[in-house]
């Protein structure tokens, strides 16, 4: 009775909560920080070490830390610093722009079939189906062959083979939600489908889908490798992948050229999983009580 | 139960379906009758309960009625509209005059907004009114459900399950509604709380003119806020009275069975009822039986009952009743038992 200013609780967003969460988990605070340092790098890295990384700049195969050049050379004497900073920029941009795609397919197949149901629901489940049994690689090595090696459709094809899970994630979730007492209120309250789909039922459907797009960013990148390992990239920018695959009949003789790119598509990645992780357990109710 | 036009709510050959299954070859469709054939009115200001046990359709029934469910057939009339044939701009204005109090506090609250935010729901999708006139109407709803100020701003997990449940009924309030359908507005809450939530709902109800439909499985709740009450089994209602004559003398077997199960800290009234046991479940819904749907459970029942299925009746003083073993002079089949 005397403390009516203890009694006052204070209002939390279930986003104040979440993050938290996140801030105990020591691993995945320190791969957000590292991961922050990689984006510093994206972003500022070409201009604070301006060298182009097409120039040849020594000699081939000159091991990392001869003659100033930390990381060394690859097998046209390029400065492997210069690409790795340039191949970060293209790296992420990829990372990002494809996970977007894929959450903005997958979200509106998966919010549709998982709202509307009946033969919505047949029909988009059996396309997701369709796109879950193509061999990914296969198909989006397909895409790009055609369509020509830019980073524009370089994304489009890692975005188009990796939606179905995100669509799957998110029909799940609104399949829960939309029997939930709230979404009945809200309707006979006098909103409309448009206002529940997006504004009532996503916005609790979220947590899932945040996860499983930050983990998209990282096989994105992986992808991306891939691709350009296997030559499929646009021969006028540099990234990781790419500079692994023109490295690779060298692996033998300077094994440094592949390693370093290898180690920095490594820690990107694995920082993002770790990332992913840390907000997995920050948003999911029943791991909180643990 | 005269057929007057000072009804608000006014409910005919009411039914619901749910598709089962359907074969595309053949054509064929299974459909599960939740509701099925139910006729029931709301006087304006008075409170009708529908009871039944879990799936007998009283959910479904309330929420058809609030066109929150598709109906297939029959008739709603709420306040002179038909509530089946408008749409748009008549359906919204519509809205604002029936709204729902719903069983679970937990998941009828939008755990992403603020209670403040909760509440305007409703005003902000059906009325026009200012942001400045909807803040004193959530000022005065809060005070009226007994919630603090400062609590608005609070996310609903931060509230017990009575305060959440008073969010709830001030979310349904909001329109200035003439309906209010509580759907086991308590049967979440424990005791204590209950009696907090029914005194509430009562206290608004002469304080704002509320018409309630109130659906619960609890005899001992219903016989607190209700004038009239209907008793739902598998879809239909099997009886259908007022308060006074339902409770001092049950027609249908299932109603007698209902009330002997009420829990009383009464000694005297303990040992003067005999508890009256059904055995077994409901009959598989999508398949009902061909007779009456209680047949197999009741303990009184007849030849007739498997065969035929009854109908419900007037028997004297506005008692309806679905029993082949109820006539005009009104006696329970269940009389020797009780």
């Amino acid at each position: 009775m005397n403390n009516t200013d203890k009694n006052i609780v204070k209002a939390r967003h279930p986003f104040t909560e979440a993050f938290e969460m996140f801030s105990k988990n020591i691993a995945a605070v320190i791969a957000l920080i590292v991961l922050f340092l990689i984006i510093l790098i994206a972003i500022f890295g070409p201009t604070l070490y301006p060298v182009d990384p097409f120039d040849m700049v020594w000699m081939p195969f000159s091991p990392p830390g001869e003659e100033g050049f930390i990381f060394g050379t690859d097998y046209l004497g390029r400065d492997l610093v210069a690409m790795i900073v340039h191949g970060a920029r293209v790296s992420i941009i990829i990372g990002l722009s494809a996970a977007f795609v894929t959450v903005f397919i997958g979200v509106s197949v998966g919010a549709m079939a998982g709202f509307y149901r009946g033969w919505v629901e047949e029909v988009l489940m059996r396309i997701t189906e369709f796109f879950q049994v193509l061999p990914t690689l296969l198909f989006a090595m397909v895409i790009v062959a055609l369509f020509g090696a830019s980073l524009t459709m370089i994304t489009i094809a890692i975005g188009a083979v990796s939606w179905t899970a995100v669509a799957r994630i998110t029909r799940a979730e609104f399949l829960r939600i939309r029997e939930l007492e709230y979404v009945t209120a809200s309707r006979a309250s006098g909103a409309n489908n448009f206002i529940l789909m997006f504004g009532i039922i996503l916005p609790n459907a979220l947590p899932p889908i945040i996860v499983q797009a930050a983990l998209m960013v990282g096989s994105a990148i992986l992808f991306e490798a891939g691709l350009s390992f296997l030559g499929l990239t646009d021969p006028n920018v540099v990234s990781w992948g790419q500079v692994i695959g023109s490295n690779r009949s060298y692996l033998l003789d300077a094994s440094f050229t592949v390693t370093i790119p290898g180690a920095a598509i490594f820690i990107t990645v694995l920082c993002i999983s770790l990332v992913g992780d840390g907000l997995n357990d920050a948003l999911n109710p029943k791991l909180r009580q643990r | 139960m005269s057929l007057t036009n000072t009804a608000l709510l006014k409910v005919e050959n009411l039914g619901v379906r749910f598709l089962m299954k359907s074969n595309m070859l053949l054509g064929k469709k299974t459909y599960l009758y939740a509701v099925d054939d139910v006729s029931f009115e709301i006087q304006r200001g008075e409170t009708l309960a529908i009871v039944g046990e879990s799936g007998s359709g009283k959910t479904t029934a309330a929420l058809a009625a609030a066109r929150l469910v598709k109906a297939y057939t029959g008739k709603i009339t709420l306040d002179n509209t038909d509530m089946l044939q408008i749409q748009k701009e008549k359906l919204r204005q519509a809205r604002t005059k029936v709204q729902f109090i719903f069983q679970d506090p937990y998941s009828s609250l939008n755990p992403r907004l603020r209670a403040e935010e909760i509440v305007k729901e409703p005003l902000n999708s059906l009325t026009n009114f200012s942001s400045q006139k909807k803040q004193t109407l959530v000022n005065d709803l809060f005070a009226a459900v007994g919630l603090r100020p400062e609590q608005q701003r609070l996310f609903p997990h931060q509230f017990s399950g009575g305060q959440r449940q008073r969010i709830g009924i001030a979310r349904a309030l909001a329109t200035q509604p003439e309906l209010i359908i509580c759907d086991e507005p308590v049967s979440a809450l424990d005791v204590a709380v209950q009696a907090q939530i029914l005194n509430l709902l009562r206290e608004l109800q002469s304080k704002f003119e509320l018409t309630y439909l109130f659906i619960s499985h609890d005899l001992g709740v219903v016989q607190h806020m209700c004038d009239q009450i209907a008793v739902m089994y598998m879809g239909k209602i099997v009886e259908y009275a007022d308060r006074l004559s339902l409770f001092n003398s049950p027609l249908h077997p299932y109603t007698s069975a209902l009330l002997s199960a009420i829990p009383s800290v009464d000694q005297k009234r303990r040992e003067n009822t005999k508890r009256i046991l059904i055995p077994g479940d409901p009959p598989d819904p999508i398949n009902p039986p061909k007779g009456c749907r209680f047949a197999n459970r009741c303990p009184v029942a007849k030849d007739i009952c498997f065969q035929k299925e009854p109908k419900l009746q007037n028997t004297k003083d506005n008692h309806r009743v679905a029993c082949h073993l109820v006539d005009e002079t009104a006696v329970s089949p269940l009389k020797h038992l009780l």
